[in-house]
C-alpha cells in the first residue's frame, strides 16, 4: 500500500499559485504600470493581506467579525509611533512616554512589532469575546470598533486625535505589498493546516461534536483571533506607510464593510476566496473611481456622482449574498489540476426544527 | 438634592434612548435571529426624510415644517416602511440563511442607506430647528429638567407600555411571542410567518423614527452618522441583556445610560472623556462574569 | 372519505434520500400507526406532510386540496395539525397562552372557549396551573400541553410523532386513552408515529412499517403485531 501523502503536499498548491500569481503582478505593475497604477496595487495587497487575517478568523470559526479593523487602527498608530522621527513626534504627540518620543525604527523592525502590538490586545480582548455565543460575540466585535474608534478619536495627546498624524516615512512599493501578501498567506495557510486550525474548522461545522471531542472552542477561536489580529495589524502598518499619515476615520465602517464585503464575494471559509474577492472588488473600486472622475465620449465627460462606488459595492455585495452565498470561489480553493478543485467537507445536514441561538 | 435629581433624569432619558434602540433589535431578532445592523442608518434616513435633498450647512427643510401632529406620524409611517422595504426586498431572501450571511446583508444594507445619504446630503451636519421649546427647562420638584428629557421619558415609558400590553394581550402579539420561541413550531399551529416577521419590521421602524426626532430635537442637527451613537450601545445592551430577550435588552439598556451617567458626574474632571472607557469596562465586567447575559432567556442553550 | 393523500413523495436533505416515494392515504376517522427503526423517514414523512420539509417529488393532497409546496401555515389551515417530536412547548409562554395560540386562525369565538374547556376538563393538570410557565413542567405535561394546543386548531387530522418518547408507561396510557377518546368523540382521524408496535395493536386502526425511507408492509395494527413479517421486515432480515 503506498504511502498517503500528507496534508501539506496535497493542499500546498494553493498558496503557491496565489503568491506566484500575486508575484506577476507585482512585477508587471512595478515594471509598466503608472505612478496611479503602482499606488492602486499596492493598495489592493494590503487589502490582501487584510482579508487574508479576515480570512484566518471568519473562515476557519464561522464567526462573523466586525471589529478586525480595530487591529489594523492599532497597527497602524503603533508603526507611527514607532517610525516618525522624534522631532516630529514630540510636537504633536506629547502624551507618549519619553522612550517611545525618542524611538525611531525602520519599517522592517516596526511593521512586525505593530503585528505584535495588535495581537497582544486581541489576546486580552479576546479572551472575553471568545466566551459568547456565536452571534453575540459578533456584536461584541462590532463594540470593540466603536470603542477603539472612540479612544483613537479623543486621545488626542497619544493619537492626534480626530485629525491626522503626519511623517511616516513613505516607504511602501509594489514589491513590499507582494512580500506582505505572502507572508499574509503563508501564516494563513500553515495556520489552516495546522491542528489548531483544524480544531476550530470542525466547531465551525457541527459544534455539538465538536465540543463532545473535546476541543476547547473558546481556546481555538482565541488562537485564530490572535493571529488574525498579528496579520491585519501588519496591514496597518504597511498601510501607514503606503499613506504616510494616519487617521481614525480611515479605520471604521467604510474600511470594515469593504473588506468584509471582498471576503464574502470570493468566498467567506476559503483563502483562494478571500484573496479572489479583493481582486475582483478592488477592480470593481478601480471601475467606479474612474466613471466618478469622468469618461469622455467624444467630446462629452459623463461621470457618475460621487458616492456612486460605495453604493454599488454594497448593492452587488448583497446580490451575490442572495444568490452565491459561499462567494464567488463557492468556497473551494484554486489549485494545479482542475481549478478550482472541490476540497470542502459536505455541508451538514439541516433538520426540520434545529433550534439555534 | 436638586443635582442628584438632574443626573436622575440625565440617566433615565439617555437610558430611555438605549432602550428604544435594543428594543428595535431585540424585536427583530427575537422573530428572525437577524441582527439588524442597518438600524443606525434607518434613524438617520428618517431624520433625513424631513430635509430636502442638498449639500449646504443650511438644511431646506421640507417636511420638517410641518406641525407637530402630521409631522410625527409621517416620519413613524417612513420608519416603518422603510423597515418593512427592508424586509421584503432584502431580508426576505436570507430567511434561511446562517446568521453571518444575514449579519452581513444588514449591514451592507446599512452601508447602502449611509452612503446614499451621504450622496444627497453631502457630510457636513445640517441644523434643524424642530420644537425649540423643548429645550426649555422644566421645574420638578426644585431641578430644572430640560423639557425635552421629560418628554423623552414619558414617550419611552408609554412606548414600553403600549408595547407590552400588544405582547400579552392581543392576539398578533402572541403570535409573535409564540414565534420567537420557536418559529417553525408557531408556524405548524397556523401563524403566519410573513405577517408576523412584517409586524417586528414595522414596528421596529417606527421605533428608529421616534429615537431619530428626539436626537434631532436634541441636538438640533442632522449629522449621517447620529444613529450610530445610540445603537452602538444598543447593539451592546442587546448582548449585555441576553440575546433573544426583549424585556433584557430593554433593562440593559436603562443600565447602560444609568452608569454612562453616573461615570460622567462622579469621575474626576480630566477622565471624563473616557466616561464611554469606563462603560466599556463595565460592560466587559458583565461579560466576564455571565457571558450569557444577564437576562438571558432560559431556552438559551442549544439542545442537542 | 380519503382525507389524506400522500402520491410517491421523495424527500431530499442535501445528498441523503429520505423519503423515496412513499404513497399512502388516509381516511376520515381512521388511525393510522407508522412504525419502523430509528432513521426509516417517519418523522420526515410527517414533516412533509406538514409542509415543513419540501419534497422533492410528489403530490400531498388534504381534504381535496393539492398542498404540495405549500407553507406549514397554510396546511395547519386547512385541518391538519402536527405534534413532533420532543414536545416543542412554548416555553415562555403560559399553559393558557400556549393553548390559545393554535386558536388564533380560527373565527369561530364560542367554539374556541368550549374547546379550551374541553382540554382543561380532559387533562385537568393542565387547568390548576393554566397560568405558569409551560417551560417549567415536567415531561409527561407537555406532552398533554402540545397536545391539548394542536388540538385548540379544531384539526381534522393529527399527526403525532413518538407520543411515547419519554415518558413513564403511566403516562403514556393516560395518553392514549385521551386520543382513543378523542378519536372517537370528536372523530379525529389520527397519524402516529408510535416505535412500540405493542401500542399499536393495543389501540388497533392500520400500521404501516418503514424501513430505509419506503413502506416495507402494511396491514391491520392487530394483525401485524402479532406477525413474524413485522419483526422481519423491522430488522431486515432477509433483505438482499
Amino acid at each position: 500500500m503506498s504511502r498517503r501523502p500528507s496534508v501539506m503536499w496535497q493542499t500546498i498548491a494553493t498558496p503557491v499559485l496565489l503568491i506566484v500569481v500575486l508575484l506577476a503582478i507585482a512585477a508587471v505593475t512595478y515594471q509598466f504600470g503608472s505612478r496611479a497604477f503602482n499606488r492602486t496595487v499596492v493598495e489592493m495587497f494590503i487589502n490582501i493581506i487584510v482579508v487574508t487575517g479576515l480570512y484566518v478568523f471568519v473562515g476557519n470559526s464561522g464567526l462573523l467579525s466586525f471589529g478586525h479593523i480595530s487591529f489594523m487602527c492599532l497597527g497602524a498608530y503603533a508603526t507611527a509611533w514607532l517610525t516618525i522621527p522624534p522631532v516630529m513626534k514630540s510636537i504633536t504627540l506629547k502624551g507618549l512616554p519619553a522612550w517611545l518620543l525618542h524611538t525611531q525604527l525602520p519599517m522592517w523592525v516596526a511593521a512586525p512589532i505593530s503585528g505584535v502590538f495588535a495581537a497582544l490586545f486581541a489576546l486580552i480582548v479576546g479572551r472575553i469575546i471568545m466566551r459568547l455565543s456565536g452571534i453575540a460575540a459578533s456584536i461584541a466585535t462590532f463594540g470593540l470598533l466603536g470603542v477603539v474608534n472612540n479612544v483613537y478619536s479623543n486621545w488626542d495627546s497619544v493619537t492626534g486625535g480626530q485629525g491626522s498624524i503626519v511623517g511616516i516615512p513613505p516607504t511602501m512599493n509594489a514589491w513590499i505589498g507582494w512580500l506582505g501578501a505572502a507572508v499574509a498567506i503563508a501564516i494563513a495557510y500553515l495556520y489552516s493546516i495546522s491542528r489548531s486550525g483544524l480544531a476550530l474548522r470542525a466547531t465551525r461545522d457541527e459544534a455539538v461534536a465538536a465540543s463532545a471531542s473535546g476541543i476547547d472552542v473558546v481556546r481555538e477561536r482565541l488562537i485564530a483571533f490572535v493571529v488574525s489580529a498579528f496579520i491585519i495589524g501588519l496591514a496597518g502598518a504597511l498601510y501607514a506607510h503606503f499613506l504616510s499619515i494616519v487617521n481614525p476615520g480611515s479605520f471604521y465602517l467604510r474600511t470594515t464593510f469593504i473588506t468584509l464585503s471582498m471576503l464574502v464575494v470570493g468566498g467567506m471559509y476559503s483563502l483562494s476566496g478571500a484573496v479572489g474577492g479583493v481582486v475582483v472588488i478592488s477592480a470593481l473600486i478601480e471601475m467606479f473611481r474612474n466613471l466618478e472622475k469622468g469618461v469622455s465620449l467624444g467630446g462629452l465627460t459623463i461621470a457618475l456622482p460621487n458616492g456612486v462606488q460605495e453604493i454599488a459595492i454594497g448593492i452587488i455585495t448583497i446580490v451575490i449574498l442572495m444568490y452565491l452565498p459561499t462567494g464567488l470561489t463557492r468556497n473551494r480553493e484554486f489549485s494545479w489540476r482542475g481549478w478550482p478543485r472541490a476540497r470542502r467537507l459536505p455541508q451538514p445536514v439541516q433538520t426540520a426544527l434545529k433550534e439555534s441561538n | 438634592m436638586t443635582a442628584v435629581l438632574q443626573i436622575v433624569f440625565d440617566g433615565l432619558s439617555l437610558g430611555s434612548l438605549y432602550a428604544l434602540g435594543a428594543l428595535g433589535i431585540a424585536l427583530i431578532f427575537g422573530v428572525m435571529r437577524l441582527v439588524n445592523f442597518a438600524h443606525g442608518d434607518f434613524i438617520a434616513f428618517c431624520v433625513f426624510a424631513m430635509l430636502w435633498p442638498s449639500i449646504n450647512a443650511a438644511a431646506i427643510v421640507f417636511a420638517g415644517n410641518l406641525p407637530f401632529y402630521f409631522l410625527i406620524p409621517l416620519l413613524l409611517l417612513i420608519g416603518a416602511t422603510l423597515s418593512v422595504l427592508s424586509e421584503v426586498l432584502v431580508f426576505r431572501r436570507f430567511r434561511n440563511a446562517n446568521p453571518a450571511t444575514m449579519m452581513i446583508a444588514s449591514f451592507a444594507l446599512g452601508f447602502v442607506i449611509r452612503h446614499l445619504l451621504l450622496m444627497l446630503f453631502s457630510s457636513r451636519p445640517k441644523s434643524i430647528t424642530l420644537w425649540p421649546s423643548l429645550g426649555l427647562p422644566v421645574e420638578l420638584l426644585g431641578a430644572r429638567i430640560p423639557m425635552l428629557q421629560v418628554v423623552t421619558i414619558i414617550i419611552t415609558l408609554a412606548v414600553l407600555a403600549a408595547l407590552s400590553l400588544f405582547l400579552k394581550r392581543t392576539r398578533y402579539g402572541l403570535e409573535m411571542r409564540a414565534a420567537a420561541d420557536n418559529f417553525t413550531m408557531a408556524r405548524m399551529l397556523g401563524v403566519r410567518a410573513n405577517g408576523v416577521i412584517l409586524l417586528a419590521f414595522a414596528i421596529s421602524g417606527m421605533l428608529a423614527a421616534a429615537i431619530g426626532l428626539i436626537l434631532a430635537t436634541n441636538s438640533g442637527t442632522a449629522d449621517i452618522g447620529m444613529g450610530a451613537n445610540v445603537m452602538l450601545i444598543a447593539f451592546i445592551a442587546t448582548v449585555i441583556g441576553g440575546l433573544g430577550s426583549v424585556p433584557g435588552a430593554v433593562a440593559a439598556g436603562f443600565l447602560i445610560g444609568a452608569a454612562s451617567v453616573v461615570f460622567q458626574a462622579t469621575l474626576p474632571h480630566d477622565a471624563r472623556v473616557f466616561r464611554d472607557a469606563f462603560v466599556y469596562g463595565a460592560v466587559i465586567v458583565v461579560l466576564l462574569v455571565r457571558p450569557q447575559g444577564l437576562f438571558a432567556p432560559k431556552s438559551a442553550k442549544q439542545r442537542v | 372519505m380519503t382525507l389524506l393523500a400522500v402520491d410517491d413523495i421523495t424527500v431530499r436533505y442535501g445528498r441523503l434520500t429520505a423519503l423515496r416515494g412513499v404513497t399512502l392515504s388516509i381516511s376520515e376517522g381512521e388511525v393510522l400507526f407508522v412504525t419502523g427503526p430509528n432513521g426509516a423517514g417517519k418523522s420526515t414523512l410527517l414533516n412533509a406532510i406538514a409542509g415543513v420539509v419540501p419534497l422533492a417529488s410528489g403530490a400531498i393532497t388534504l381534504n381535496g386540496a393539492d398542498l404540495t409546496g405549500a407553507p406549514p401555515e397554510s396546511i395547519a389551515r386547512r385541518g391538519f395539525s402536527l405534534v413532533p417530536e420532543g414536545r416543542h412547548v412554548f416555553g415562555a409562554l403560559t399553559i393558557e397562552e400556549n393553548l390559545k395560540v393554535g386558536a388564533g386562525m380560527r373565527a369561530d369565538k364560542q367554539q374556541i372557549v368550549g374547546d379550551l374547556e374541553f382540554v382543561y376538563h380532559q387533562f385537568p393538570m393542565l387547568a390548576e396551573r393554566r397560568h405558569a410557565a409551560a417551560g417549567m413542567l415536567s415531561g409527561g405535561q407537555q406532552q398533554m400541553l402540545v397536545i391539548g394546543r394542536a388540538l385548540m386548531t379544531a384539526p381534522r387530522l393529527m399527526a403525532i410523532d413518538e407520543p411515547s418518547l419519554g415518558l413513564a408507561p403511566k403516562i403514556i396510557d393516560q395518553v392514549y386513552e385521551i386520543l382513543a377518546q378523542l378519536q372517537a368523540q370528536r372523530k379525529l382521524t389520527l397519524l402516529i408515529v408510535e416505535q412500540s408496535s405493542t401500542r399499536a395493536m393495543m389501540t388497533g386502526g392500520r400500521m404501516i412499517l418503514m424501513r430505509g425511507g419506503r413502506i416495507v408492509l402494511e396491514g391491520k395494527a392487530g394483525d401485524l403485531a402479532r406477525d413474524e413479517c413485522l419483526r422481519q421486515a423491522y430488522f431486515g432480515f432477509g433483505d438482499h
